[in-house]
């Protein structure tokens, strides 16, 4: 848009991802529901509306690098981008508070279970009072998976790739492409080792996806976070592409910093689940 | 046991014996031959009419429900001596500040306007103000919430009130654990005895007058409220929780309530009616529900019951 | 502080008129717009669609409710398909007050204050061209549609006991889980998704275009209280809705994957439900009251000709308001099975919010007093919206107490309490800021008569609705009953007499509307004179498409209600 424009600011043109993207969120979110219910054309529905959302994100956030590469982010354009990227961890977080919440309120004020081996049923003890409902968490006959096997690993992992991803971005900060991309490939790898032992865990673990207080909570917020890893990984992986493009300068690269960012944010949810649903939460219970 | 509960308990099995009870002063004890084998033995029990309705809304009515708890009569007292004063007064001032304003400061009256825009004393005054008239609230608020929780004296009598969609189970634990279903009377039926329609039930909550209850609320599928507005009481009955308060009723008679938490499509349709009675009238109840009296019978209460052993007989 | 805008308008008309006045081709604008005056725009008017659409609902619940018995359900049911057995009608209920209450809560409430006023005059106010992020603005208002549509599919897929979700607005565990089968409760559950993700990121914009693009000379301690208003409020989304999507998405599981969250056959505690929705929940009614104070605010500057009464306190009363309201959640939970303690604490907390509302309050009267008043339309309805405030805020400290709420909780002294603050006051400043900004957005007068008897038969109408609600609360009528015993008949028919009334006068809205755009005079820059003196009023009306391309200056004797003769920098 030509013309007297007297500030930095970025007036963008109309845009057609928006209402695309919308549109792609109401399609998915309503095969979704299709699909639980099996009613026909679920997976149609469902599968348009990930196409959509894929096709979104990848045209939107093409849009934004092209806007960058152009020089449309001007110093104060940057600094949305950084209040707007901490704002969203911030909204992040307090979706992680929610899980949290439910992982506690479990684990501190935990409700009679008792587990039937014999009928595989687990039922609930309600109307007793006093030494029965003093019931342990997790729950009897669940066999937690040993804190400081894989989970610590894991944790390890996740540190490590901290680190790397400084290292990219030092590299970067001092005009070290190579080594930005060093950086970038080892911590994208350390991600995805942490997303595979993830899932080997996962398929291991001697407790099933639901049925109970421990295993609802534990698979939603170890797997929220999952997700989230693996976003943080897309996320890195793109700005790996963008480093082979000769993307970012050492002055310009806020696109890094927001993965960065993120992926720190990732790690610090994992300090919080290692300590509080891994070790704290499966304390005392016996371990497979 | 409790969760097992199914909706074919809801089966009329003593609709007979309220239509025939409340028909008229005549027991018309062979109107109630019921098919139940423990009613069938029992000996037939006189319920109240509609003249003994205490606590039920009136017609055009504008302020609470007249009380008969102990709680209910602070509470309200509180309402009425405390809160609605304030609340008007606060309401009445901030109007009249309004009204002057208008009055005073309109256009015609003050052509310039003035350019005070900061005054701290007033700014301090109308936040301190506020803060004290809070502090005078929050002292009998919070001796209310205490009175309430009182826990119940050992020999209470434990009733628990199960919620189910869409009707209410009272069971009596301290005596042989039956349970009544009560479930809502169909309106003619309720319109043709002159009591209220939507809130009279087929089979009453008898409760003793004059005695703690121990009252327990339960949800059997979704969450019920036990709410009892003329006895200030409501509670929520929670699947997997038992709530429990503490209930005293100070006059014989019959109290409305109903379910007071969405609870599905018959949420409007599931009242409580209880009807409260003199110690022994209570006692000539339970028998006629083939119950047991604590103390008569301790074997046959282990059961359930919660609270520990057998509970010395109530102050009758 | 005399304000003649012309000097200021002149100079961007010649300077910038040409481009700046550009706009794209219909479809281009409407739908892949990335102008926030535009988007405002499609907030408001999906605001007053959605508006009509719960404002009908609520006539269905009045007359249904305007005698004992069942008057309309069977037809309701009928209409939409069922058989209308007695279960379905008393699910059509459910699922009418739960459209209702999510409608008028997610769906005209929010994007009007936020989406429509905010988007329009934020950036206006601190004389910034656009917001932030002008693109993600225009998704946050189609994923608002998004979460309306999938709110209007679940009326027609099963439900449970029928067709739509008839859980209430709170969608309470275990209704929602175990006792709703089929479809409706999930459409219902992502609608509030949809819509929550439009918030969030509306949220973020709003913060980002807060702190970063002021005029030069703007300081925080400058802004207008209606962008500080808007501040606070998305602070609150911010924070609040991700809680809310994560309970919500529990409920999904609960509902589709055999999780347990909220079934105590798996250990799961229905109660946690309650706090992770409140915890949102509470939050969420200042987010519906704030902008609307903010609004009051401007207004009663503006017409009283002084600047605002105690402006810090004003501005921090609201931050106050919002941080406490973080804390005191579980007033919504008195009665299931709190300790005495817990109770005791919410108790004290919630009460604690009478103090930062009433400097509020105290402060809009100080701001009159001494003024010289002059009573046109937005004034006379930021004034109704004062009285019938205070009116729904002492109700509010009556519930606060959790003895008293022991008995009134669930009851219609609750609704009466919420439609005072939200039907009578969030609605009410709406109205207010509608009339002070329609001319400034649409460059038409609309009749003065006309909106001085839209206020005064709204003002008769809904009073006559909501006030007799205290009385039948106090008698124990219960929330969300399709029926009740002939005891409740008398004020619950003067309720719905009201709701005719209130009817008329939403009639009168719409002929003014009509007036103004078919005979209304064109409105001037600054057509309420020398008490208006945010930025807004230094440009035409309607604004170029593209305003402030040259920023304005704030200069440092300036105040924060005193921008206007600021001087524009020449870059
Ligand atoms: C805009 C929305 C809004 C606002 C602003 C408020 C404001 C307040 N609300 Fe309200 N409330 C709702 C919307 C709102 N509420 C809704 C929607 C529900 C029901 C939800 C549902 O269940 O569906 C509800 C329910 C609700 C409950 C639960 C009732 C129940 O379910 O049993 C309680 C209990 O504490 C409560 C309290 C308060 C208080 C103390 C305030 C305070 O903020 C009010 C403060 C204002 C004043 C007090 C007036 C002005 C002050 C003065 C003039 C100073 C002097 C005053 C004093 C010293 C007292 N509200
Ligand atoms: C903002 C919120 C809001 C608003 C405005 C209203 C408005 C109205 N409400 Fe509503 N109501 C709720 C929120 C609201 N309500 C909620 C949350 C519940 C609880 C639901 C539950 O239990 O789950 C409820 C429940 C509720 C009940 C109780 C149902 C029950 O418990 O069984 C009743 C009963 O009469 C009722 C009636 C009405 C009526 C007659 C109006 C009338 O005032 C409606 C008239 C219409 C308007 C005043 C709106 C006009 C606005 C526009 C046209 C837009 C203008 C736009 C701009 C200016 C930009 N409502
Ligand atoms: Cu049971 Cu409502
Ligand atoms: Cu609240």
């Amino acid at each position: 848009m030509a013309g007297a424009k007297n500030h930095d600011y970025h007036i963008l043109d109309p845009d057609i991802w928006p209402l695309v993207g919308s549109v792609s969120a109401l399609t998915f979110t309503s095969g979704m529901v299709l699909f639980m219910h099996e009613m026909s054309g679920g997976h149609l529905v469902l599968g348009l509306g990930i196409a959509g959302l894929i096709a979104t994100f990848f045209g939107w956030f093409s849009k934004i690098v092209m806007e960058a590469q152009r020089g449309d982010h001007t110093p104060v354009v940057q600094l949305h981008m950084r209040y707007g990227m901490i704002l969203f961890i911030a909204s992040e977080v307090m979706f992680f508070v929610g899980w949290f919440w439910s992982w506690f309120d479990f684990a501190l004020f935990p409700a009679p279970l008792v587990y039937d081996s014999a009928s595989g049923l687990w039922s609930n003890i309600v109307g007793q009072s006093g030494e029965q409902a003093a019931r342990v968490f997790p729950h009897e006959g669940i066999h937690v998976l040993d804190p400081f096997d894989l989970p610590l690993l894991n944790t390890l992992i996740l540190l490590c790739s901290g680190t790397t991803v400084t290292w990219a971005h030092h590299s970067l900060i001092h005009g070290d492409r190579e080594g930005l991309k060093k950086g970038l490939w080892a911590t994208i790898a350390l991600g995805v080792l942490f997303s595979c032992i993830q899932a080997y865990e996962y398929s291991h673990a001697t407790f099933g996806f639901g049925g109970n207080a421990y295993s609802s909570a534990f698979y939603m917020a170890t797997g929220f976070h999952g997700f989230h890893v693996i976003v943080g990984t897309i996320f890195l992986a793109v700005c790996l592409r963008r480093a082979y493009l000769g993307h970012f300068t050492p002055r310009q690269h806020f696109g890094f910093e927001a993965a960065a960012w993120y992926w720190h944010f990732v790690d610090v949810v994992w300090l919080f689940l290692f300590v509080s649903v891994y070790v704290w939460g499966g304390w005392g219970a016996p371990i497979h | 046991p409790v969760v097992a509960q199914g909706a074919e308990s809801a089966a009329a099995p003593v609709e007979a014996t309220v239509a025939a009870s409340v028909e008229a002063a005549a027991p018309a004890a062979d109107a109630a031959a019921p098919a139940d084998a423990a009613a069938v033995e029992a000996p037939a029990f006189d319920h109240f009419g509609a003249d003994m309705i205490i606590g039920q809304p009136e017609a055009r009515g504008v302020t609470f429900q007249s009380q008969h708890s102990p709680n209910g009569q602070y509470a309200l007292w509180m309402h009425d001596a405390i809160l609605m004063p304030i609340i008007t007064v606060i309401t009445l001032f901030v109007l009249g500040l309004l009204l002057w304003v208008i009055v005073r400061y309109n256009k015609r009256r003050n052509p310039v306007a003035s350019k005070t825009s900061h005054n701290t004393l007033i700014e301090v005054v109308w936040t301190v103000i506020p803060v004290i008239i809070l502090l005078v609230i929050a002292v009998p608020s919070i001796r209310l919430l205490a009175k309430q929780y009182e826990a119940p004296p050992e020999n209470a009598i434990t009733i628990k009130a199960n919620g189910y969609q869409w009707y209410w189970g009272y069971e009596y634990p301290d005596h042989g654990g039956f349970e009544v279903i009560s479930n809502m009377m169909p309106e003619a039926d309720a319109v043709a005895q002159g009591l209220p329609p939507l809130l009279e039930v087929d089979n009453r909550m008898v409760v003793p007058v004059g005695v703690p209850i121990r009252l327990q609320t339960f949800g059997a599928d979704v969450i019920h409220a036990f709410g009892i507005p003329s006895l200030w009481f409501k509670m929520d009955a929670v699947p997997g929780r038992i709530n429990e308060k503490m209930l005293v009723i100070e006059q014989p008679g019959i109290y409305y309530g109903q379910c007071m938490e969405l609870c599905g499509a018959r949420h409007g349709y599931m009242p409580i009616a209880i009807e409260a009675r003199t110690p022994e009238d209570f006692e000539a109840w339970v028998l006629s529900k083939g119950g047991t009296l604590p103390g008569t019978e301790v074997a046959a209460e282990a059961a359930p019951a919660p609270s520990a052993g057998p509970a010395p007989a109530p102050a009758a | 502080m005399a304000t003649t805008a012309e000097g200021f308008d002149a100079h961007h008309d010649t300077h910038a008129h040409d481009h700046a006045d550009h706009k794209p081709s219909f479809f281009k604008r409407w739908f892949m717009s990335t102008n926030h005056k535009d988007i405002g725009t499609m907030y408001l008017i999906f605001a007053i669609f959605a508006g009509i659409i719960g404002g009908a609902i609520s006539g269905l619940m009045r007359w249904e409710l305007a005698e004992p018995g069942l008057q309309i359900m069977g037809q309701v049911v009928e209409f939409l398909g069922g058989e209308g057995t007695f279960d379905q009608q008393g699910h059509m209920w459910n699922v009418l007050i739960t459209a209702h209450g999510l409608i008028m809560v997610f769906f005209m409430v929010m994007p009007a204050m936020i989406g429509g006023f905010g988007n329009w005059f934020v950036p206006l106010m601190i004389g910034a061209p656009d917001m932030a992020f002008p693109r993600m603005n225009n998704i946050s208002f189609w994923l608002t549609v998004a979460g309306f549509m999938s709110l209007m599919f679940s009326a027609f897929v099963p439900g449970g006991t029928g067709m739509g979700a008839g859980v209430g607005w709170t969608v309470y565990a275990p209704l929602s889980t175990t006792g709703s089968v089929g479809p409706a409760v999930d459409f219902a559950i992502f609608s509030l998704h949809l819509a929550g993700a439009g918030s969030i990121l509306g949220a973020t914009n709003f913060i980002t275009t807060i702190f970063n693009m002021r005029a030069p000379g703007m300081t925080l301690h400058k802004m207008p209280l209606f962008v500080w208003s808007v501040l606070v409020t998305a602070f609150l989304l911010l924070l609040a809705l991700p809680v809310l999507a994560a309970a919500i998405t529990m409920l999904l599981t609960d509902r589709n994957f055999g999780t347990t969250f909220f079934d105590p056959a798996g250990g799961g505690d229905p109660i946690l439900y309650q706090h992770l929705f409140w915890f949102f929940g509470h939050p969420e009614v200042y987010i519906m009251i704030l902008p609307g104070f903010g609004m009051i605010s401007q207004i009663v500057a503006t017409f009283s000709k002084k600047p605002v009464f105690g402006y810090l306190g004003m501005a921090y009363a609201m931050v106050a308001i919002g941080v406490v309201g973080f804390i005191v959640w579980a007033h919504h939970m008195y009665t299931v099975g709190l300790d005495v303690n817990t109770k005791m604490y919410f108790t004290a907390a919630t009460m604690v919010i009478a103090v930062p509302t009433g400097i509020k309050i105290f402060s809009w009267i100080a701001t009159m007093w001494g003024g010289s008043i002059e009573f046109k339309s937005p004034m006379v309805w930021a004034m109704g919206f004062i009285f019938l405030f205070t009116v729904g805020g002492v109700t509010g400290v009556v519930l606060a107490n959790g003895g008293i709420d022991d008995n009134l909780h669930d009851t219609y002294y609750v609704v009466a309490h919420f439609h005072y603050v939200l039907s009578l006051g969030a609605v009410t400043s709406m109205f207010a800021g509608w009339y002070y900004w329609f001319p400034k957005m649409f460059g038409r007068m609309h009749s003065e008569f006309l909106s001085h008897l839209h206020f005064w038969v709204f003002f008769v109408g809904v009073n006559l609705i909501f006030f007799p609600m205290h009385f039948l609360g106090r008698q124990g009528m219960a929330r969300r009953y399709p029926d009740y015993t002939p005891a409740y008949t008398y004020w619950n028919e003067i309720a719905s007499y009201g709701y005719i009334i209130m009817a008329a006068s939403i009639g009168i809205f719409f002929i003014n509307i009509i007036y103004a755009f078919t005979a209304g005079k064109k409105a001037a820059a600054n057509y309420w004179g020398e008490g208006a003196t945010t930025l807004e009023w230094s440009l035409s009306s309607p604004p170029p498409f593209h305003q402030f391309e040259t920023l304005p200056v704030i200069e440092d004797h300036h105040t924060a209600d005193d921008h206007i003769s600021a001087a524009p920098a020449r870059a």
